[in-house]
Parts: structure tokens; C-alpha cells; sequence
């Protein structure tokens, strides 16, 4: 097979703020034709430079290509000039962009946004073709990517399309122009789990059915081991590892591609953790709790609308659980955390934590010190402008410690996360991911709250990092006797680290036990739905995973494809 | 104890502050503001040393050389009773800085502020405030505050109060903009769960988050202010001779064009100095700041 894309020795660095750094060492990638290849690394390992300078839209300066070449179909990227480099866009090399909602413009239909695809590439191309010809290729294409109902699509602005249709229409869009080789860079990761495996059964299919080649981006294991025929493992810039898919997932050389082989938490087999807690004493009681928030508009704001977030949900969370709540975006999870968390008020039923109920009990010093938060994103949950030391003041200062107090506070809280005491006057954008979430973990546990409500408090973070700060969790429940409530729509993660979960789907709590008989014997359709979605990393938990049936998947998701039959 | 981790840590072994002061370096029309502001300041501050001729700051009358031209003597030519234009413009600044001081220093801390509370709290506070701000909005500035001057009597205590009450609706609009933004971030729920008051929230959590724009803004308003405080004195109702103002001079000399050109042209040419560097700073702390507008 020739190699469609070759890249040869290829050095960039990067000059910021009068400083010089190499951020490529000696890249060598190869892509054949009908070859699907993964790119796979961390944040920050280089895979989007490399990308952006396939592409040609690595900004130069302050970039610097120092040394090495990039081939396509034989010729020299990196040498040809502007307009044959634009003859290429689309029609050689196309790309899918991460996020399906900002890769459109919001404020244009569909239609136009693909006829414009198709319009520049024929003016570049010096090619004619009529309105209707190109409406009948969009048709076409949208039909590729599975969407039937074409015209209904094309009349829709992005925002009408729901995510699994809007990574649709993008990859439809990159397929416009008969590429042949497909860039993909984190495909599906901005989605929920379920249709994230149709969109990496779509992009399977198309690279077969179409004859593509695929480049793929992604720091998600599970996913390369659904979609490349060989993977390049990159790492502070270095390629450290390639082979096939076999040889790196079976038997991965490198320490790096072991250690990131060994932090992502295993679904099913030997190496699943089971968290056994007992608790007997109720912590939290959830009764029929149900939310609806109403939509308001009209000159005189009245609702116009409601809309039902969280519907008759009733839980106990004991004391010493780690009690898991697993579902996808708009499931309910989060208002859920909210209410329990005395920040939203419910429309009906009660809940109670230690025997007092959150409604009249939320606000006062005695709730703050007795439940926490710890936040998705630090980015946001800290305040950029505000040092370590001040933030983790705050709930000090108002439970009334004065200041010495605060201080032996703030180094002991550095030391409980980890973190070196001259961390204290750090302001945030010093830190990296892990380490703000530790300040946020430090920040919650300084009042020692008995229980914390973790919001995805890894999902912002790379794997290697998650598996320290889950770690630290731990080690910190141990040690302080705490009772966790972690939200999250990671299955994998929640297996090892929870003792009993309950899955939300539309608002509701369809199932709910301990982890390990949820996962091994899953009796709602949409948990095996969830389960047997979740890309993996090795053949034994693709076998151990639950069965499920076409008619099953219908009757629990709504599915992205407009086909009426499939 | 173990460091952790990850390499995504920014690490161009330089703080924000030095970053955001590399920007600036970089820039040289910031630096060229910097500078021009710089001196401006420098002369109103030091004006009694640096004029040539202090008393041509006051009602000094010296017939016998009215009218001059420029020359070494007088840099910038003579007004028509004789009195250095230069040593004027000089002390001008000093009533024109005099002027940004007390026009900025009262409207922005109430504009700040009320842009904090209505963005802070929302509901009913937010739509009196903004709306109220909205009306402000929509007088017509100049003609408000010649209004307000003509009735209040024409003075600098007076012209600055006018456009005080003018200029804070601006930065309300500013503030509360930037606070609704901040208000979907994590860090203000997180403050309410940690217990924390409203004072510690507006004042600890979301002024530090707005401070870099009101920099920026200030350092344009005050070129602006300028503009208008000399606006009102050549129409005659801001300051009143013989003290030495910028746009009094401007309204003066221009009797004398095209002539004597420089009674009116060189303090023209000061206000746009002064103005020039105003905004050239202001757009350079942008920058550096990274904020927008």
C-alpha cells in the first residue's frame, strides 16, 4: 500500500514571550490509503500541533517548522504555495472538528453552510455546477451520513439539530468534496456516550464504504481500540510508541503507553475494583423529589412553558457510600446535586440530610459545614483573580475562624491535597488542571464537611491525572470519614470508585443497587444501552459487556439518524 | 510529598504580570501613550517649575508683547494680552487633570458599583438600575450639560459635576455586562456554598474580575474627559478666565485666526497631545490586559 500521508522527521517549535520551545521532536507518521491510524496523547503532548500543521493552519509565527517534511500523495505540503495548498483543503484532506456546535456558524441554515463548502471548493477547482446539482449532492451526502430527511436538515440552523445530528452534518460536511484522507480530531468526545458509539460506527462504516484514509486525535483509549488499524502514541511532543492496534493495546512497550493503558478504569475482568461499603445509618433521603423549571417570555414575563428536570426521584445515600448518580447530558443529575445542595429548590416532595430537611436547613452554618461541592471545571470554580490561600479562606472566614486559625488551616488543608506549601499565593492560572482541583478539593473539605457532592470532578482532567485525584478521594474518605455523592456520565470510572449508583434518564431514577450487581446483571434496557456503549480497551470486557437488542436501543434513546429504516 | 503532574502547566518561567508587561513592551504605540501621558501628568504636577513664565498662569497682563510669535522666548507665541501661551497650556493640563481626577474619581466608583448590583443581583434591582441607565443614556451628553452648567452658573466645581453626572452610566453599563458573564461561572455559586456575604462576593470575588476593564476604561475615558471639559469651556460654560483652560484658550485664540494662528492652534494642538496619549495607552493596556470592551 502507498502511503498517502508521510511524515518525515518533522521539528516545530513554538517562540512566546521572547522565549524559544520545541513542542515536535522528530515526529514520523504515516497514514496508507484505506488505513485508519490513531494519534493518541495527553493535552498538551502535541497532537493538535501536528494536525493544524497537516492542515496548514498553524499560525507561523510564532510557529517554526525546524526540520522535516510532510508528504502528500508525493508531494511536499510544507513547500507548495498558497493556492495549490487551497486546492487541497476539502478535496484531498477534509477535517471533523471536535465540538459539533461550535464548528457552525449559528446564524446560517445548514444549507448554506454546506453550499458554501461545496462552492469554493468548485471555484478552486475551477468546476461549474448548478444550484440544484449541488442541493442534489448535499442530498447525497447527508443521506452518506445517515440522515435521511436531507431537506428538513438543510432548512434547520445548527441550533434545531441535536448533538448526534449536528457531528452528522460536520462529518457530511468533510465528506463533500470526496476527500481521501479524513482528519478526525476528537470525534464524538463532546457527546453523550450513546451517541458517541454511532458516530464512531458511522465514521467506520464511511472509511470503508467511501475508501477513506483516517487520522485520528483522541486521548480516549476505548475509542482508537474501536477505530485504528495502528496508533502512534505521542508524548511531550515525542512519537514513544507505534505499532498496530494489537501489539500496543495487548502488549504496549513503552512505560508511557503503560502507564496511560493502566490509569483508564476498567469496565468489566479481573482488574474492576468493587468499592464494599455497609453503611446502616441513612445520610441523605431523597423523597420524591421532582423539579420543573418554567420558561418565561411574553411582555409581562409569565410562564409560558415548563419543563420537568428531575421527576419523582427517591434515594437514601448512607452514611460511608459513595454513592454514584450516572447519566447523560439532561439527564437530571445535576439539578439533582443541586437540590441536595439546598442551590435549587424542588417543586415537590423533600429532602432530608442527617434527619433535618434541606429546605429550611440549607443556608445556615451548621448545612455548610456539614455538605460541600467540588465543581466539573476548576477553571471556573476558582476565581482566576483571587490566590490559593484567599479561596481557601472563604468558607473559613465565614464559620467564623479568625485569622491565625486560617493560616494553620490553609497549610494543613496544602498538605491533606498534596500541594507544596508556597502553592498558598499561587493564583490559579499557575496550576495545572490537576492541582486546581485539588485546590477546589481543599476548598470544600476545609469546614470538614461530612459529606461532599462531587460534580464530575475528573471529567475536565486527562486519565493520568483523574487516576491521581480519584486516589486522593479516596485516601481522603478514609481518612475523614466522609460521605461522597459523585455525579458523572463516566460508567467506567463510577464502577471502580463507587459502592452503589443510580442511573437517571429523562429525570428519572430508572435503576439503583450496588455496583456490581447494576453492572453485571443491568435489568433497565437503558443501562445496558449506557454499558454497552462505552468504548473499552480490551476484547474481555467487549465480551463481558451487556447484550443489547435494536428494539431495546429504540425504546430507551433517541436516536441521531433521521432513517426510518436501518 | 509528591508534585504532581500533569505538563500542561503554563510555564513560560515568567508571572502574568510580567507576560502581560511583555505584551506592553512589545507595542510601541503603548509605549508611545505611556510616555505622552507621562509627561502630561509631569507638567500639570510640576508646573510651577517647569512653565517659564508661571504668572502668565493668572490675570498678568504685559501689553508690549502681545501677539508675539513663536519664539525662544515664547514657544508658543503670546496670547493677546501678552501672556506665554506655553507657560498656559502647561498650567491647562494641570485644570485639565484636575478635571479627569474629579470626574473619574466620583463617576466611576458609583458607576462601578451600581453596574456590580444590578448584575449581582438581578431581578428588580437590575432592571431599575439599567433602565435608569438607559434614560441616562439617551440625553443627549453635551446639551445636558450645558443645561446643567447654565443653570448651576458656569465653573469648574460646576462643569465637573455635570459631566460626573453624564459619565458613570457608562461604566455601570461596562461592570454589569462583564458580572452577568462572570455570574455563569463556578466560583460565585461555590462562594454562596462556602457561606460567604454579598459584600464578599461584589467587592472580593467579582471586583477583581473587572478591574483590568475599568483600567482600560479609564485610561480612554480620560482623554475623552478631557475633550469635554475643553468642549464646555469654549462654548463659555466651564471654566472662566483668567484661569488657564485648554478649551478657554482654543475659544479665545480663534478670534485672532488665521493670523496669530497660535493662540488658538498650539493649545488645539496640546488637548489633542493629551488625548492622543490617553487613547494610545488605554488601547495598549487592552492589550496587555486582554480584555474587551
Amino acid at each position: 500500500m502507498s502511503r498517502l500521508l508521510d511524515i518525515q522527521s518533522l521539528s516545530i517549535g513554538f517562540s512566546a514571550y521572547g522565549q524559544y520551545r520545541q513542542v515536535l521532536h522528530n515526529v514520523d507518521l504515516h497514514v496508507s490509503e484505506g488505513e485508519r491510524v490513531s494519534l493518541i496523547g495527553q493535552s498538551g503532548s502535541g497532537k493538535t500541533v501536528t494536525m493544524r500543521t497537516i492542515i496548514g493552519t498553524l499560525p507561523m509565527p510564532p510557529g517554526k517548522v525546524e526540520q522535516g517534511s510532510i508528504l502528500y500523495d508525493g508531494r511536499s505540503l510544507l513547500d507548495l504555495n498558497v493556492q495549490e495548498r487551497n486546492r487541497l483543503k476539502g478535496t484531498g484532506i477534509s477535517i471533523i472538528l471536535q465540538d459539533p456546535m461550535l464548528s457552525f456558524n449559528p446564524v446560517l441554515t445548514i444549507q448554506r453552510q454546506m453550499d458554501d463548502i461545496i462552492r469554493y471548493a468548485d471555484i478552486r477547482l475551477e468546476r461549474r455546477r448548478t444550484k440544484g446539482e449541488r442541493h442534489a449532492h448535499m442530498i447525497e451526502t447527508l443521506r452518506k451520513v445517515q440522515l435521511r430527511d436531507g431537506e428538513r436538515v438543510l432548512e434547520s440552523y445548527p441550533i434545531m439539530l441535536s448533538g448526534g445530528m449536528r457531528q452528522r452534518v460536520l462529518i457530511g460536511m468533510a465528506l463533500l468534496n470526496q476527500p481521501s484522507l479524513l482528519i478526525a480530531d476528537e470525534p464524538g468526545t463532546a457527546l453523550d456516550v450513546t451517541t458517541q458509539d454511532e458516530i464512531l460506527r458511522l465514521l467506520n462504516t464511511l472509511v470503508d464504504d467511501e475508501g477513506l484514509s483516517l487520522l485520528l486525535i483522541t486521548h480516549n483509549l476505548g475509542v482508537v481500540r474501536q477505530m485504528a488499524d495502528r496508533v502512534y502514541v505521542m508524548e511531550r511532543g515525542h512519537i514513544v510508541e507505534t505499532g498496530t492496534r494489537e501489539t500496543i493495546f495487548e502488549a504496549p512497550q513503552h512505560a508511557y503507553t503503560r502507564k496511560l493503558m493502566a490509569a483508564v478504569p476498567p469496565l468489566y475482568g479481573d482488574k474492576v475494583q468493587t468499592v464494599v461499603h455497609h453503611g446502616a445509618d441513612p445520610m441523605i433521603d431523597v423523597r420524591a423529589a421532582t423539579k420543573d423549571f418554567q420558561t418565561r417570555g411574553g411582555l409581562l414575563n409569565r410562564a409560558t412553558a415548563s419543563f420537568r428536570a428531575v421527576n419523582d426521584v427517591s434515594l437514601t445515600v448512607n452514611q460511608g457510600d459513595i454513592f454514584g448518580i450516572a447519566g447523560e447530558s439532561g439527564s437530571g443529575k445535576t439539578t439533582l446535586a443541586k437540590m441536595i445542595m439546598g442551590l435549587t429548590t424542588l417543586s415537590h416532595g423533600d429532602i432530608t440530610i442527617s434527619g433535618r430537611n434541606v429546605a429550611g436547613f440549607a443556608g445556615s452554618q451548621e448545612f455548610r459545614k456539614l455538605v460541600q461541592i467540588v465543581y466539573q471545571n476548576p477553571g471556573s470554580s476558582l476565581n482566576p483573580r483571587r490566590t490559593v490561600a484567599d479561596q481557601l479562606a472563604v468558607p473559613l472566614k465565614f464559620t467564623g475562624s479568625d485569622s491565625t486559625a486560617i493560616k494553620t488551616r490553609i497549610s494543613e488543608l496544602l498538605d491533606l491535597v498534596d500541594l507544596p506549601q508556597n502553592y498558598a499565593s499561587m493564583y490559579p492560572h499557575e496550576l495545572s488542571g490537576g492541582q486546581k482541583q485539588r485546590v477546589a478539593i481543599a476548598r470544600a473539605l476545609s469546614v470538614n464537611p461530612k459529606i461532599l457532592v462531587l460534580d464530575e470532578p475528573t471529567s475536565a482532567l486527562d486519565v493520568l491525572v483523574q487516576s491521581t485525584v480519584i486516589d486522593l478521594l479516596h485516601r481522603l474518605r478514609r481518612e475523614f470519614d466522609l460521605t461522597y455523592i459523585f455525579i458523572s456520565h463516566d460508567l467506567s470510572l463510577m464502577r471502580n470508585f463507587c459502592n452503589r449508583v443510580a442511573i437517571m434518564l429523562r429525570g428519572e431514577v430508572v435503576e439503583t443497587g450496588p455496583v456490581a450487581e447494576i453492572f453485571d446483571a443491568p435489568n433497565h434496557p437503558y443501562t445496558r444501552a449506557l454499558l454497552s456503549a462505552i468504548p473499552v480497551i480490551s476484547p474481555e470486557e467487549d465480551a463481558l459487556k451487556p447484550k443489547i437488542t435494536q428494539e431495546e436501543r429504540a425504546s430507551v434513546l433517541a436516536t441521531s439518524t433521521l432513517l426510518e429504516d436501518e | 510529598m509528591s508534585v504532581i503532574d500533569d505538563h500542561e502547566t503554563p510555564d513560560h518561567g515568567m508571572t502574568a504580570r510580567q507576560m502581560a508587561f511583555f505584551r506592553f513592551r512589545r507595542n510601541p504605540l503603548a509605549v508611545i501613550g505611556a510616555l505622552i501621558v507621562l509627561s502630561v501628568v509631569i507638567m500639570a504636577v510640576f508646573a510651577p517649575w517647569i512653565a517659564p513664565s508661571p504668572e502668565s498662569a493668572g490675570s498678568f497682563v504685559n501689553f508690549r508683547n502681545r501677539h508675539a510669535p513663536p519664539s525662544w522666548d515664547n514657544l508658543m507665541g503670546t496670547d493677546n494680552v501678552g501672556r506665554d501661551v506655553f507657560s498656559r497650556v502647561i498650567y491647562g493640563y494641570r485644570v485639565s487633570l484636575g478635571l479627569v481626577v474629579g470626574v473619574l474619581g466620583v463617576a466611576v466608583p458609583f458607576g462601578v458599583i451600581l453596574g456590580l448590583v444590578a448584575g449581582y443581583f438581578g431581578g428588580w434591582t437590575e432592571t431599575i438600575v439599567m433602565r435608569f441607565t438607559d434614560i441616562m443614556l439617551a440625553l443627549p451628553p453635551l446639551a445636558m450639560a450645558l443645561a446643567i452648567t447654565a443653570v448651576l452658573s458656569p465653573n469648574l466645581v460646576n462643569a465637573m459635576i455635570a459631566i460626573t453626572l453624564l459619565w458613570w452610566t457608562w461604566h455601570t453599563r461596562l461592570i454589569y455586562r462583564i458580572v452577568k458573564g462572570q455570574m455563569n461561572e463556578d466560583y460565585v455559586e461555590a462562594a454562596r456554598v462556602a457561606g460567604a456575604s454579598h459584600m464578599h462576593i461584589l467587592f472580593r470575588e467579582l471586583l477583581p474580575n473587572c478591574i483590568s476593564a475599568v483600567a482600560v476604561k479609564v485610561s480612554l475615558d480620560a482623554g475623552f474627559v478631557i475633550l469635554f471639559g475643553a468642549s464646555l469651556s469654549f462654548l463659555g460654560l466651564g471654566i472662566q478666565p483668567p484661569t488657564p483652560d485648554l478649551g478657554t484658550m482654543v475659544a479665545t485664540g480663534s478670534e485672532y485666526l488665521p493670523e496669530m494662528w497660535w493662540q488658538a492652534i498650539m493649545p488645539g494642538l496640546a488637548i489633542l497631545y493629551a488625548i492622543l496619549g490617553f487613547n494610545l495607552l488605554g488601547d495598549g493596556l487592552r492589550d496587555m490586559l486582554d480584555v474587551e470592551l
